[in-house]
């Protein structure tokens, strides 16, 4: 068995070896990727609306259900959709902005909910549902960025729970992927981008909804932008 | 039982059979081939709708090809730049020059753990080394946790496509595999109800396991992220719910900058499954305290992929996302399905990829394993020129077996060598041509075809007719009609 010092030593090595071309020093090396082609599409071209349309079309077309409200509406369109899914038993981010009034929401229809302060794992399992925010949404895919940030909780939360419903404005819509990464200067730690609910075509490419993720995902389009 | 009633094939290349004689046996099982033939087409008519509407497709693959060129090309300093982020942001990085390198890296890291079960997301890459095995040996429990690959696992079956590693099993295997195994007597064909039988199957070892082990789509140098791109969610269960976590990943991965991944991220999804962005894609740099796997380690291997680098025309198999694009639109594959290639990388990228990562002796009729149609170059979201990569390695193949010993009076390499005389003049090519027509007369039907030769010549014949040779050639055609217009 070779010493694990010799075994990076060895592959840099041999990698050196392979690549006489390589840049000499970094200088040299960010010049050569400055030269990469970069002709594909950076920025979208559609209005807000139409944008904004895109992204609610193509999230439907994953099997998302998705509603629109106004920014003044948002508290009551929480609590229609939390009575709407059957189920009692919710978490929530530590973040949660008050003006939701999701405390008071539940509370008005006899819902329990938890938020996550170091909850254990098995608590997040009880839960059926999750309420978050988002970073990001990109309209061309229909999807929905997670940078993991306090509003949007840690990565688990909206995994196990079986009902999501995220709150997305219409202001954080984007049209392409280039878009969001351009608004990335500082390249998150933990980011997840969810592209309809979990799914699998795995048994004769039949497309199923909902294997391990959340079965069901609900997305509530905030109209700031009007 | 479960491999479709059929004789099976190793998919170590040490061990495979040729693929002339592994396609053999598949062609001869119509219900593999009706299975390969459905869930390609299904792939196929997702993919063709989706590219289409991309207007900027051809400029995102040119600048994917250039990113995935720079990379390599400079991949001594890009990999140093992973370990130094991926370090500094609590992640370990291991460096394995070989597969047994990388396996015992990865046991000795499990009993530091002292692990007796771990769960995995599907990884070509660990199949490359063929880890599962190797740890069951050592008594560590694997629990694969992607849809297809618990297919493969309970159903002691091979993988035989890189993204939907089980498509040659329809519904009613899968139902026979889990009603047999998780003991579900009731169990319908319906995809839905096996598929929420996998669900429940897993969700306790999900939550108790306190081990995973992934692969990577990608790493990124700038920030030391870690990829994985799935649909499932179970590799976000695994990404997220153990206490360690140990990423196996081929050095050949890295990207540059996060920026990046704006292009291969468009690429990747519509390529592999024919969707805009497949359901989740997760990045992490390191460690982050109160979220997810606090020990995490990553394992770089090299696994003959150096050996891949230092070579020009070679060096562009490295550039592959393993989308497995080139595999659904090969007419090959499409009649044989994966396992004939005889190892865990079917298809076009499968045919150049194996015989490099194994020695050559290993793999000499993956080569040919091909039409040359190109299809495979024109689908490839990264531009891999498959085709000019194939013809290398057959040059390599004829190269390597001219020079052996009882090879000199091999029929083949004889007439070669006489060929090259004869060519070598002009009064030699007449000659022959001449004489090639004399001979051939015998067997020139009066339809103007060769429908039969005898000896050598019957292997041509045998499967397709030979045109007649002309009464005249064209330098006797010039030469009159020269003579005739003065």
């Amino acid at each position: 068995m070779k010493q694990p010092v010799q075994s990076r030593q060895l592959t840099l090595d041999r990698i050196r070896a392979a690549t006489p071309s390589a840049a000499k020093d970094a200088s040299q090396l960010a010049e050569s990727y400055a030269t990469l082609p970069r002709t594909y599409i950076r920025r979208g071209s559609l209005s807000a609306p139409v944008r904004i349309e895109l992204m609610i079309q193509r999230l439907r077309e994953y099997d998302a259900e998705v509603v629109e409200c106004a920014p003044a509406e948002l508290p009551d369109a929480i609590t229609t959709q939390l009575a709407a899914s059957g189920r009692h038993q919710f978490v929530t981010p530590p973040g949660t902005p008050n003006e939701w009034m999701i405390t008071s929401a539940w509370k008005i229809t006899g819902l329990e909910w938890t938020i996550d302060h170091d909850l254990a794992i098995d608590e997040i399992e009880k839960a059926e549902g999750v309420v978050t925010a988002a970073t990001c949404g990109i309209a061309d895919s229909g999807t929905i960025v997670l940078h993991h940030t306090s509003t949007e909780g840690r990565r688990v939360l909206t995994l196990l729970p079986d009902w999501y419903l995220c709150v997305l404005r219409a202001s954080q819509i984007v049209e392409t992927l280039p878009e969001y990464f351009s608004l990335c200067q500082q390249p998150p730690a933990l980011a997840t981008y969810i592209s309809g609910p979990s799914a699998t075509a795995d048994i004769e490419m039949t497309r199923i909804k909902g294997v391990h993720g959340p079965r069901i995902l609900v997305v509530i389009v905030v109209r700031d932008d009007k | 039982m479960t491999h479709a009633g059929s004789e099976r094939v190793s998919l170590d290349p040490r061990f495979a059979p040729p693929f002339p004689q592994a396609a053999l046996i598949m062609l001869r099982n119509p219900q593999l081939r009706k299975n390969v033939g459905h869930a390609i087409d299904v792939i196929q008519a997702k993919r063709g709708k989706l590219v289409v509407e991309k207007i900027d497709w051809q400029e995102l693959r040119s600048a994917a090809s250039e990113i995935r060129f720079h990379a390599l090309d400079n991949l001594g300093a890009y990999l140093e730049q992973f370990e130094a982020r991926c370090t500094a942001a609590g992640g370990h990085v291991h460096w394995a020059t070989d597969a047994a390198e990388a396996r015992q890296i990865i046991l000795d890291l499990l009993r530091q753990e002292n692990a007796t079960e771990v769960i995995k997301i599907k990884t070509m890459t660990s199949a490359e080394i063929q880890l599962n095995s190797f740890l069951q040996s050592a008594g560590v429990s694997v629990f694969e946790t992607d849809l297809a690959e618990i297919i493969l696992q309970l159903g002691d079956e091979d993988p035989s496509h890189i993204v939907v590693p089980a498509l040659h099993i329809n519904r009613s295997q899968v139902r026979v595999i889990f009603a047999r195994t998780m003991g579900l007597k009731n169990l319908s064909d319906d995809p839905k109800e096996l598929t929420n039988a996998a669900r429940t199957y897993l969700r306790q070892k999900f939550l108790t396991v306190p081990t995973a082990i992934s692969g990577a789509n990608f790493l990124v140098a700038e920030t030391g992220t870690v990829s994985v791109v799935e649909s499932e969610g179970n590799g976000r269960m695994c990404l997220t719910l153990p206490r360690t976590l140990i990423s196996l990943v081929g050095i050949e991965k890295v990207l540059p900058h996060f920026q990046d991944l704006e292009v291969m991220l468009q690429l990747l999804a519509r390529s592999a499954t024919g969707e805009r962005m497949n359901p989740y894609t997760s990045l992490w740099s390191g460690v982050t305290p109160g979220d997810g796997p606090q020990n995490f380690h990553v394992v770089l291997l090299d696994n003959g992929r150096s050996r891949i680098l230092a070579k020009d025309k070679e060096r562009q198999t490295l550039k592959c996302i393993r989308c497995a694009a080139c595999m659904n639109t090969c007419p090959v594959y499409r009649q044989t399905g994966g396992h004939a290639y005889g190892s865990v990388y079917p298809g076009p990228i499968g045919a150049i990829l194996t015989p490099q990562l194994m020695q050559m002796k290993y793999a000499q009729t993956l080569p040919y394993a091909s039409s040359l149609c190109g299809a495979c170059y024109e689908v490839c979201p990264v531009k891999i020129n498959i085709p000019e990569v194939l013809l290398e390695l057959r040059s390599q193949v004829v190269n390597q077996e001219r020079r052996q010993a009882g090879r000199f009076f091999d029929l083949m390499y004889l007439g070669l060598r006489i060929a090259n005389l004869i060519f070598a003049t002009a009064w030699g090519f007449h000659a022959a041509q001449r004489m090639g027509r004399i001979g051939l007369r015998f067997f020139t039907r009066k339809d103007g075809w060769i429908h039969a030769l005898p000896s050598l010549g019957a292997k041509w014949t045998q499967t397709r007719d030979l045109r007649g040779l002309p009464k005249q050639t064209f330098h006797q055609w010039w030469a009159e009609r020269a003579k005739g217009s003065k």
